[in-house]
């Protein structure tokens, strides 16, 4: 998986509150992405399994519309979210961790 | 709300025509998916104008079309050895008389066209104007069926898209019916890779 911006502005909404129930509309505004950037992403997520969808119940108070689909990070999405968004935030870190360095860098410990 | 608005009537016509891109299997899920997001969409409250409301309903649905393309070109390409594994096993063979087919019954009616105009213009010498406009009217809107059915197909045979679009407009009815009977992909009929252009 490629953490690109859009991707990381996703996971990061996500992340803030993983028990919520993410409306694809609300994810569009949350994250400030488009439609057709959005979706897609989804979809991959979905199909890597970190992240399910469900249907929500039919609301009483709904006024005739029809129920809307949710997304949430599953178990394994939350915690592959959490390392990427981690990595990403320190990006040193992240090279270190890649090429498998186990040495801390000088002056990063006390 | 006793009936439905117009823009979100529209949308829902826009979602429809873009998940008919999707596999099958996924497809009624996808769209209802899609339609259900409208609503929250038009009432959303954190929009003040309606007409801002509706112009974000609009480019949801072209979103969605990006998307449903995506999402199609994805499963063929997860379902691509399964085909060519078809595609070997025989059907092969009924291939080629297939397209020559096509093409002999696009070339007649292609002539009975044209052989058409000639005899309709050896009869009348001055054709009147309602005639030319009439037949005028009407190779527009062939080319434009032409267009549009290429436009919209997932994928089209043996050229690419913008060579079949070109076809179609020099040609007025011998390349649009050319296209037809060879390189439009009829629904639900497999191609091999090969011929299949995007």
């Amino acid at each position: 998986m490629k953490l690109t911006a859009p991707l990381q502005r996703v996971l990061r909404v996500m992340i803030a509150d993983p028990s919520a129930l993410h409306y694809g509309y609300d994810l569009m505004k949350a994250a400030k992405l488009p439609s057709g950037t959005l979706y897609p992403m989804l979809a991959r997520l979905q199909q890597d399994g970190l992240v399910d969808s469900e249907w929500e119940a039919q609301r009483e108070d709904a006024g005739g519309r029809p129920p809307r689909k949710f997304y949430r990070l599953t178990a394994e999405g939350l915690r592959v979210a959490r390392l990427e968004l981690a990595q990403a935030s320190s990006p040193a870190r992240a090279r270190r961790v890649r090429h498998g360095a186990t040495r801390p860098a000088p002056g990063s410990t006390q | 709300m006793s009936r439905t608005p117009l823009v979100q009537r529209i949308a829902e016509w826009l979602i429809r025509a873009a998940c008919r891109r999707l596999p099958a299997d996924v497809r009624a899920e996808r769209c209802r998916e899609w339609a259900a997001e409208l609503p929250a969409i038009l009432d959303d409250q954190s929009v003040r104008l309606p007409f801002l409301r509706a112009l974000r309903a609009l480019s949801f649905c072209a979103g969605i079309s990006r998307t449903a393309r995506q999402l199609s070109r994805s499963a063929r390409a997860g379902s691509r050895r399964a085909r060519n594994s078809r595609w070997r096993t025989g059907a092969m063979r009924l291939r080629p008389p297939d397209v020559a087919a096509r093409a002999v019954i696009g070339f007649i009616s292609w002539l009975v066209i044209v052989l058409g105009v000639i005899a309709l213009a050896r009869t009348l010498h001055h054709p009147p104007g309602w005639l030319l406009r009439l037949g005028l009217a009407l190779a527009a809107g062939f080319d434009a069926f032409c267009l549009v059915d290429i436009a919209r197909a997932a994928q089209v045979r043996y050229l690419p898209k913008w060579a079949w679009a070109i076809i179609c407009l020099i040609q007025t009815p011998g390349g649009g019916i050319l296209y037809l009977s060879i390189g439009h992909i009829g629904r639900g009929r497999p191609v091999p890779p090969g011929e299949a252009k995007p």
